[in-house]
């Protein structure tokens, strides 16, 4: 390797010949024309013709349902992916042209939706260095970009940490850091929030509001409404066009637009209040199906809840095991038929240990659990427990293996020793029910060839085809539009009028005022709180430090 | 878990060893890891021990994480022991009991092999807790830099190593939930025969690998944004050769092997 090269590549990059906005061409940063997009075997183009101009210094936010486009968009501008016709420029350079996409690049980075995705190395510091690295930057200057980049994402001090260590925001906080390392004109933010607890999301709020002063374009993807209020033009694309241009005050303030593009207006505090006061909440008929009895765990005493206790895994492991932390201390709830119970707590509030203890997944280290009046420590009988109570796992379409819609669907009724008719009628029913119509087309097509919200449709079916009558449900809600959460709650809906018996753990205090007839707030493993939306909700959406914040990772 | 803790968690703490070129630190922990192999009496024995325990003191690192770190393989160097105490049948009888002998060429073999396999792992664990990964990958790049002329991705090639360490914690958490999702569905793994139970795996590794092949995806992709191409760039760590400190563990290293040859011979 000789010195020219190095510095050669290094140019388009030096910091120093990058004026603070004081000289920027005077053109627009990103200019679309007539930009079509179009994948082989897909039945409609991704992009049909759109025309763009975006100034340097925007801050623009762009809206729309699963499959809109708004991904693809992004992915134009830096040159990820290509236009099929039309043309693509930024900085003024084409996209198409040889060269550009790593020159458009080095100008302008990007921050995915995933944020365990965008960790190269399993340390931050040099995670945040690895585009300076790749720029060819100098070595004393990547140390103070990497130093400057964590401080503005207030992550300096975990900057020896592992990434697999941090919670979703923080990580995602890293991944911003990273690409601020890269001293970008254009920082293009693709639904950075979608897998983030709201303490995450304001985090990433905040950081995205101070890079606007430092007069960065941005380009946020997202599905959350409140986002699009900060920001200084809305875009709304509608299968692969742009819909709606102008401000989120013009889009919001008028209720016909919002129902047309498939949105929803953000609702304030007062308003989620309101909801949950108007709502009368499902009182307790009958026998309660789920009984947590002054339940503690543990993980470091945590015992396999798949296999007996041998010789080795006897009764006095819970005594050594008494100095370690839990992760879920002496919690006591009922649970009754056609009622949905709400957890929220914080990262590490002990919600999704909760879920996982209700369906007989974890076994309590002290106290007692029953499901329809069976002990989940009773393993003669973990077969009947697994008949009445199902789990939706976070991102269930993650758990999608079988190479058929209808083979996938029927895995749960299959291992319930159900006869083959039976298990037919069950799949439809089920696939029905999440809006899908169970055409044989669509049973013998793979999973993995549907779209993200026909996945997560699928995998529901497969939790729902089992009937129980308990379901557990880990944050369902997660990652989707607002068309998707609008079927995701109209389902719950049902489910409890049918008499299900519902435990969702959320973060979000919408779907608490909308659908819980009962809510425990978790903090630390104890609960803060418990009582009716009405009662809890007042309390959580006031003070900003109790537990409203959830934890997806 | 045991595969994190075994493939090593950086221990932050700011000693000598830390701060030694991490190349020097990558050749002299794996000179260290072959003399152990030469361990064959008692002296030699105490002479390697003297030396892994002095760099382990001077690494401020705490003996229980280091211990921690070979836990896993505890129970295959028991085993060893045990069917060398058992099995090799030379030298003057130790001990008589019943049917059993033992020899005293079988309670050296016992003792010595394990240790020196014991301070060979202990050598190699701490090479991990005092280095960073990515340090370790950089020096293993810089060092095997002259196979690149013949043709060998070593840049490629580390980095490839360095991601998959990053990824084994999460497609760790990632196979755990799969396991509890399709768990609650009623999958069972247990009481069945190999065949049934490699069928019974189909729910829990089809999805597991579409989860890598969407962390790839996913992962190329920020890659790509972020100006990787696999060409020529900078280094966020510098790999500058102290000659006092540097010099000092090159010369300790020298020594040592020194002594150990001497013993050997003597």
């Amino acid at each position: 390797m000789t010195v020219t090269e190095v510095s050669e590549t290094a140019e388009p990059a030096t910091p120093s010949t990058r004026p603070a906005g004081c000289d920027r061409p005077a053109g627009p940063h990103i200019e679309l024309r007539g930009v079509r997009v179009s994948y082989p075997n897909a039945p409609s183009e991704a992009i049909g013709g759109i025309d763009l101009e975006i100034p340097a210094g925007q801050y623009v936010c762009i809206l729309g349902g699963n499959g809109s486009g708004k991904s693809t968009l992004l992915q134009l501008i830096n040159a990820l992916t290509l236009p099929s016709d039309g043309e693509v420029r930024v900085f003024g350079m084409d996209t198409s042209d040889r060269g550009a996409a790593l020159a458009i690049r080095s100008r302008c980075a990007s921050v995915f939706q995933h944020p365990e995705d965008q960790m190269v190395t399993s340390i931050v510091a040099d995670d945040v260095a690895f585009g300076p690295e790749n720029l060819c930057v100098p070595q004393p200057e990547i140390a103070s970009r990497v130093d400057a980049s964590l401080e503005a994402v207030d992550m300096l001090d975990r900057s020896q940490s592992d990434p697999a260590d941090l919670s979703g925001g923080q990580t995602q906080r890293v991944a911003i850091a990273g690409a601020l390392a890269m001293e970008p004109e254009i920082l293009l933010l693709d639904e950075p929030c979608a897998m983030l607890d709201t303490q995450g999301r304001s985090d990433i709020r905040a950081v995205v509001d101070a890079l606007r002063t430092r007069g960065i374009t941005i380009v946020h993807v997202t599905h959350f409404m409140d986002d699009a209020l900060d920001a200084d033009r809305v875009l709304v694309l509608e299968r692969g066009r742009i819909a709606f241009d102008g401000t989120a005050a013009e889009v919001f303030s008028d209720v016909g637009l919002v129902r047309a593009l498939g949105l929803e207006a953000p609702r304030k505090p007062e308003e989620i209040l309101r909801v949950a006061a108007d709502r009368t909440v499902s009182r307790a008929p009958g026998n309660p199906r789920v009984t947590f009895d002054r339940v503690s765990f543990s993980y470091a005493a945590a015992r396999n809840p798949r296999r007996r206790r041998g010789l080795f895994g006897g009764r006095n492991r819970g005594k050594d095991a008494s100095a370690a932390p839990l992760a879920l201390e002496e919690l006591s709830f009922q649970a009754f038929p056609g009622t949905l119970t709400a957890l929220v707590g914080q990262t590490g509030s002990g919600k999704s240990t909760t879920a996982e203890l209700a369906c007989a997944l974890k076994l309590p280290l002290s106290g007692a659990i029953r499901i329809c009046g069976v002990d989940t420590a009773d393993l003669d009988r973990r077969a009947d427990i697994r008949r009445h109570v199902g789990y939706v796992s976070q991102l269930p379409e993650r758990q999608l293996f079988a190479e058929t819609v209808f083979d996938d669907v029927a895995f749960g009724p299959r291992n319930m020793r159900m006869p083959e008719d039976e298990v037919r009628s069950r799949v439809c029913e089920a696939l029905s029910s999440v809006n899908l119509a169970p055409t044989d087309e669509l049973l013998s097509r793979s999973p993995f060839s549907l779209s993200g919200g026909q996945q997560r449709g699928v995998a529901l079916a497969g939790v729902l085809a089992m009937r129980q009558d308990v379901l557990v449900l880990d944050e369902p809600m997660a990652g989707l539009d607002p068309e998707g959460r609008r079927h995701v709650r109209d389902l719950l809906r049902a489910l409890k009028r049918a008499g299900t018996t519902l435990i969702m753990v959320t973060h979000d205090m919408e779907d608490v005022a909308e659908l819980a007839d009962r809510v425990i707030v978790l903090e630390r493993g104890r609960a803060l709180m418990s009582g009716s939306p009405a009662e809890v909700l007042p309390a959580l959406l006031v003070s900003e430090e109790v537990g409203v914040h959830g934890d997806s990772r | 878990m045991a595969i994190r803790a075994s493939i090593g968690q950086y221990y932050s703490v700011d000693s000598p060893i830390h701060r030694l070129d991490p190349r020097v630190k990558l050749v002299g922990t794996l000179a260290f890891m072959v003399s152990c192999l030469f361990v064959d009496s008692p002296a030699t024995l105490l002479l390697a021990g003297t030396a892994a325990f002095t760099a382990i003191a001077l690494a401020r690192v705490p003996l229980r994480r280091l211990l921690s770190q070979i836990r896993p393989v505890a129970l295959f160097l028991v085993i060893t022991s045990v069917i060398n105490l058992f099995l090799v049948q030379t030298g003057p009888v130790a001990l008589q009991l019943g049917p059993v002998t033992i020899h005293a060429d079988g309670v050296s073999a016992a003792v010595l092999y394990t240790a020196r396999f014991f301070l060979l792992l202990l050598g190699g664990s701490l090479l991990t807790l005092t280095t960073i990964p990515v340090a370790l990958a950089d020096a293993a790049e810089k060092l095997l830099a002259p196979l690149e002329r013949m043709g060998v991705p070593v840049r490629q090639g580390t980095l490839v190593l360095s991601i998959a360490l990053r990824f084994v914690p999460t497609l760790s958490r990632e196979a755990e939930n799969i396991v509890a999702a399709q768990t609650a569905r009623g999958a069972d793994l247990e009481n069945k025969g190999a065949l049934a139970y490699a069928r019974a795996c189909v729910p829990l590794i089809v999805p597991l690998f579409a989860s890598a092949l969407r962390h790839a995806d996913n992962l190329g992709r920020a890659m790509d944004s972020r100006c990787y191409t696999g060409g020529a760039r900078t280094h966020y760590h510098v790999m500058r050769l102290d000659p006092q400190r540097d010099g000092a563990a090159c010369l300790a290293l020298a020594l040592y092997l020194a002594a150990l040859a001497a013993l050997r011979i003597a």
